[in-house]
């Protein structure tokens, strides 16, 4: 005889696990939503093969792949490089001279495109002809220093087969950074017609797990999901993550008070910008462990000297300077978020031996000065106008000032500053303030970028020193090609050393970054990415 | 019965309107303060509008007190515990001091206002006569010249030429001008409010043009120059007179609104715009360094508009009727300009 009653508590209780199961969800978070952000300033470029700036990068991380990227994970995991549109790591054979990859199969751009092998040789050949400040990263490619020059005729060292996805790629020497390098936000693959100029206002299609899909010209940019990343790109792609949020939505809010006072009145989940050095401290103190987070990105925080033009062509000239920067005063100015040092590599860098060759002495400074009798004291002083770093750029025309010169400090807009300052058309380029953040965990990558004479360029310029030491150059090269280990990273220790006894810049210290978020985030599950920053498919509301 | 000038007139009108003198000895006073900065800075604070003091301590109420402390927050007002330095306090954490950039940027703002409103009125003078006296193709030439100026809002004008000239200078010839000179601000300021003066000086000029003194003069065979001179600019004064003292104030305001946004004055120098701004990254802890530098422009602007409406109404004839009705001066006194 049947129990009608056992069989309705039955269903009953099935039922109501089912409902507790589905409310608990499968991640113990809230699926979807719209993710407000805030920047201090619009990202210098919102095109991947032009940006070189933290803000685009976080931005971009998570909307344009490359053929490798790197792990969506925090602190020293993410530092690794693991396969995006490729299927695998690469094949290096020719004693580090070729690599060869293989394209996944059905892949697909946010506006349908099929995704093949040879748009990554015409996205490569697309950043030297938008004289990209990245592109000297693959001028080792066979044919790309003459096509850099030409912009005719492609890069014969990138072979592909769009049947097979297969790209072969040969290098004019062995490159131990290349992998890296395939990582960047610069080798990230876009449609094969995509116009070689700047795309800001219109970005090219996606290939990650979001798309831009509207931009406002330093004024803010929304994100959608790509529709085909569910359909095509996910599926295939187990190294990054779907996301949680459906959109998107960022805007520039120049004030930082005002950014904080929006995250904490919930107006805004996240803000990218550093909290100002007058709120960080107390922001620290009532949210940190809930709403903030202190991430600590390898970077160097430094005043380059041109060393091309007088007064700083004189070596006592950047030795005095670097012996009168107070990097005490600088941590007081960068409110206690700033780790005083005074040499290339910073810590957590591979390479890195700690050393100070310029312990603050401002008499043997002036010292120096004395002996060097510079002509030329009139100095111009770059800083971009976001705090503190422009009370840094304050604090050094103070120094040179008191050192006997007739510095004057220009302040430029966040959004335009590097691309002025890497302008050698910029006139009055003698010395500025500098933020480097890695851009890979490899030593070279500080080298290669700000001493290397390969780097100076026109435009998008790195090497603002515009240091040219044929020796070092060739040391850089050679480290470049061998793979990293105790012995290249005591020689880099090395090299560290032997720029800074030429002293082209004065590096003072390497920062920290808050992430803060809302109350309605939940800040266990962001993650920051070393080299990206906070990865946009990790926010998730509570 | 003695007859009275008109400037007497105008001078015994303006003496009877108490608000206004009021308003010009505040304006007086804020002017007297600037221009002791250099005495305040040598003889009490001891420092200049410049000099950074981030990692010194000071001796004030008997203790040693850090001018800016390890979290990045700099020193409050000391009043007068440590001698007058840092009257007002430290303006952040460069540590100068406030009080003595408080007078210094009124220097400067004051400085840009009074040179940007004599280019205005210069050239807005001049422009004006040219356009109103010649007429014909030279009127339109420059009325044309002047509404494209006009086109442009006063304020998004400025920022854009304070933006390209602030980075690159201005290049004529062989004047060069740095991006971070005075010049570039007080060209720009000066420059934008032409159109606002030059032609209601044209429309006067056009009125004045038609009377019989005119007529006279050039009957007597006098040239252009000499009657533009001699018999217009005189009849002009006294609105070129209450036009500048307005763009004074216009000035001052428009410098510190360029100032604020990073397109004026440039730093480390620093004008009260260029406070106001700096001081916006230290609202919540130290409130008092946005409050003071936007306390002076107010009074300073409040003070200049003020005065002037008084001058304009003890200069300008048409508002004789409301003059006498609050200063009780007689019919015959009014009407005539005679005195009882």
């Amino acid at each position: 005889m049947r129990k009608p009653g056992l069989v309705l508590l039955v269903l009953v209780l099935v039922a109501g696990s089912a409902v507790g199961l589905a409310a608990c969800g499968g991640s113990s978070g809230k699926e979807g939503g719209t993710l407000t952000g805030t920047y201090a300033s619009f990202p210098d470029y919102l095109d991947p093969a032009l940006s070189y700036q933290p803000e685009g990068w976080t931005a971009m991380y998570d909307t344009y792949l490359p053929l490798l990227t790197y792990a969506h994970a925090n602190g020293a995991e993410g530092s690794k490089v693991v396969p995006a549109l490729a299927k695998s790591m690469p094949k290096i054979s020719d004693g580090g001279k070729a690599y060869t990859l293989t394209l996944r199969k059905g892949l697909k751009y946010s506006d349908g495109t099929p995704v093949k092998a040879s748009d990554f040789k015409t996205s490569i050949e697309r950043l030297f002809k938008v004289n990209s400040g990245g592109s000297f990263f693959y001028e080792t490619i066979v044919g790309a220093e003459k096509f850099a020059e030409t912009k005719q005729g492609g890069i014969p060292g990138i072979k592909t087969d769009d049947t097979t996805g297969k790209i072969e790629i040969d290098l004019t020497g062995p490159r131990g950074t290349f992998t890296n390098e395939l990582g960047m936000l610069f080798a990230a693959v876009l449609p094969a017609g995509t116009p070689a100029k700047n795309l800001t206002a219109d970005p090219p299609p996606a290939t990650g797990p979001y798309m831009i899909t509207k931009v406002e010209p330093g004024r803010s940019w929304s994100y959608a999901r790509n529709p085909y990343w569910a359909k095509a790109n996910g599926p295939a792609i187990d190294t990054v993550s779907a996301g949680h949020v459906d959109k998107i939505e960022i805007k520039v809010v120049r004030n930082d008070s005002t950014q904080v006072n929006e995250i904490e009145r919930d107006k805004a989940d996240w803000m990218q910008t550093p909290i100002a050095a007058d709120e960080y401290n107390k922001v620290k103190d009532k949210y940190e462990g809930t709403q903030f987070r202190v991430e600590h990105p390898i970077n160097l925080y430094l005043f380059w000297m041109n060393t091309e033009k007088a007064p700083f062509d004189d070596l006592k000239v950047r030795q005095a300077v670097n012996y009168a920067i107070d990097p005490a005063a600088l941590e007081r100015i960068y409110a206690g978020s700033l780790a005083a040092t005074h040499q290339i590599l910073p810590e957590g860098m591979p390479g890195h031996e700690p050393f100070d060759l310029y312990p603050h002495n401002m008499a043997k400074a002036k010292q120096l000065i004395k002996e060097a009798n510079p002509a030329d004291r009139n100095i111009t002083v770059w800083t971009d106008n976001e705090s503190p770093n422009n009370e840094a750029g304050a604090y050094y025309e103070g120094v040179l000032n008191e050192l006997g010169f007739n510095a004057k400090l220009k302040e430029i807009n966040g959004d335009n500053y590097y691309t002025i300052i890497g302008n050698e058309s910029t006139p009055d380029l003698d010395t500025g303030w500098l933020s480097f953040y890695e851009d890979y965990p490899h030593p070279n990558d500080f080298f290669q970028a700000m001493f290397s004479g390969e780097s100076i360029a026109p435009t998008g310029n790195t090497n603002l020193s515009r240091i040219d030491e044929p020796k070092l150059n060739a040391k850089i090269a050679k480290l470049d090609e061998e793979p990293l280990g105790p012995e290249q990273e005591a020689e880099y220790a090395a090299l560290d050393r032997e720029f800074m006894e030429l002293a082209p810049i004065v590096p003072y210290g390497t920062n920290t970054v808050p992430t803060f978020v809302n109350s309605e985030i939940d800040l266990s599950k962001v993650i920051f990415n070393p080299t990206f920053g906070q990865d946009l498919t990790s926010f998730q509301f509570k | 019965m003695a007859v009275v000038g008109p400037w007497r007139l105008a001078w015994r009108r303006l003496r009877r309107n108490r608000v206004a003198l009021g308003f010009l000895g505040l304006f007086v006073a804020i002017v007297v303060f600037c221009l002791a900065a250099p005495l305040w800075a040598s003889e009490v604070a001891h420092t200049g509008p410049n000099k950074t003091h981030t990692l010194e301590k000071i001796q004030a109420g008997g203790e040693v007190r850090e001018v800016v402390n390890r979290e990045g927050r700099p020193i409050g007002p000391q009043w007068l515990e440590a001698d007058g330095k840092f009257f007002l306090g430290a303006d952040g954490r460069l540590g100068r001091d406030e009080m003595v950039r408080l007078m210094y940027g009124g220097r400067t703002s004051l400085e840009i206002g009074f040179a940007a409103a004599l280019l205005t009125t210069l050239l807005g003078t001049l422009l004006g006569l040219l356009a109103g006296y010649y007429g014909g193709w030279p009127d339109t030439l420059i009325s044309r010249a002047l509404d494209v100026i006009w086109a442009f809002p006063v304020t998004l004008l400025a920022i854009s030429l304070g933006l390209v000239l602030a980075v690159g200078g201005l290049q004529i010839g062989p004047l060069h001008l740095s991006g971070s000179s005075l010049w570039i601000t007080i060209l720009i300021i000066g420059g934008v409010y032409v159109p606002y003066m030059a032609r209601p000086i044209r429309g006067e000029v056009l009125a004045l043009r038609e009377r019989e003194f005119v007529e006279a003069a050039e009957a007597q065979g006098a040239g252009p120059g000499r009657i533009m001179l001699t018999e217009l600019l005189p009849n002009l004064s006294s609105t070129i007179i209450v036009f500048f003292a307005l763009n004074v104030a216009n000035a001052m305001l428009l410098e510190a609104l360029l100032s604020f946004l990073g397109v004026g004055v440039q730093p480390p120098n620093g004008s009260w715009g260029t406070m106001l701004s700096s001081g916006l990254d230290l609202l919540t802890s130290a409130p008092l360094l946005t409050y003071l530098p936007g306390a002076m422009i107010l009074l300073t602007v409040l003070a200049v508009n003020v005065f002037a409406d008084g001058l304009r109404d003890a200069l300008d004839p048409r508002s004789k009727v409301r003059i006498e009705a609050h200063s009780g001066l007689t019919k015959a006194e009014s009407v005539e300009g005679i005195a009882p």
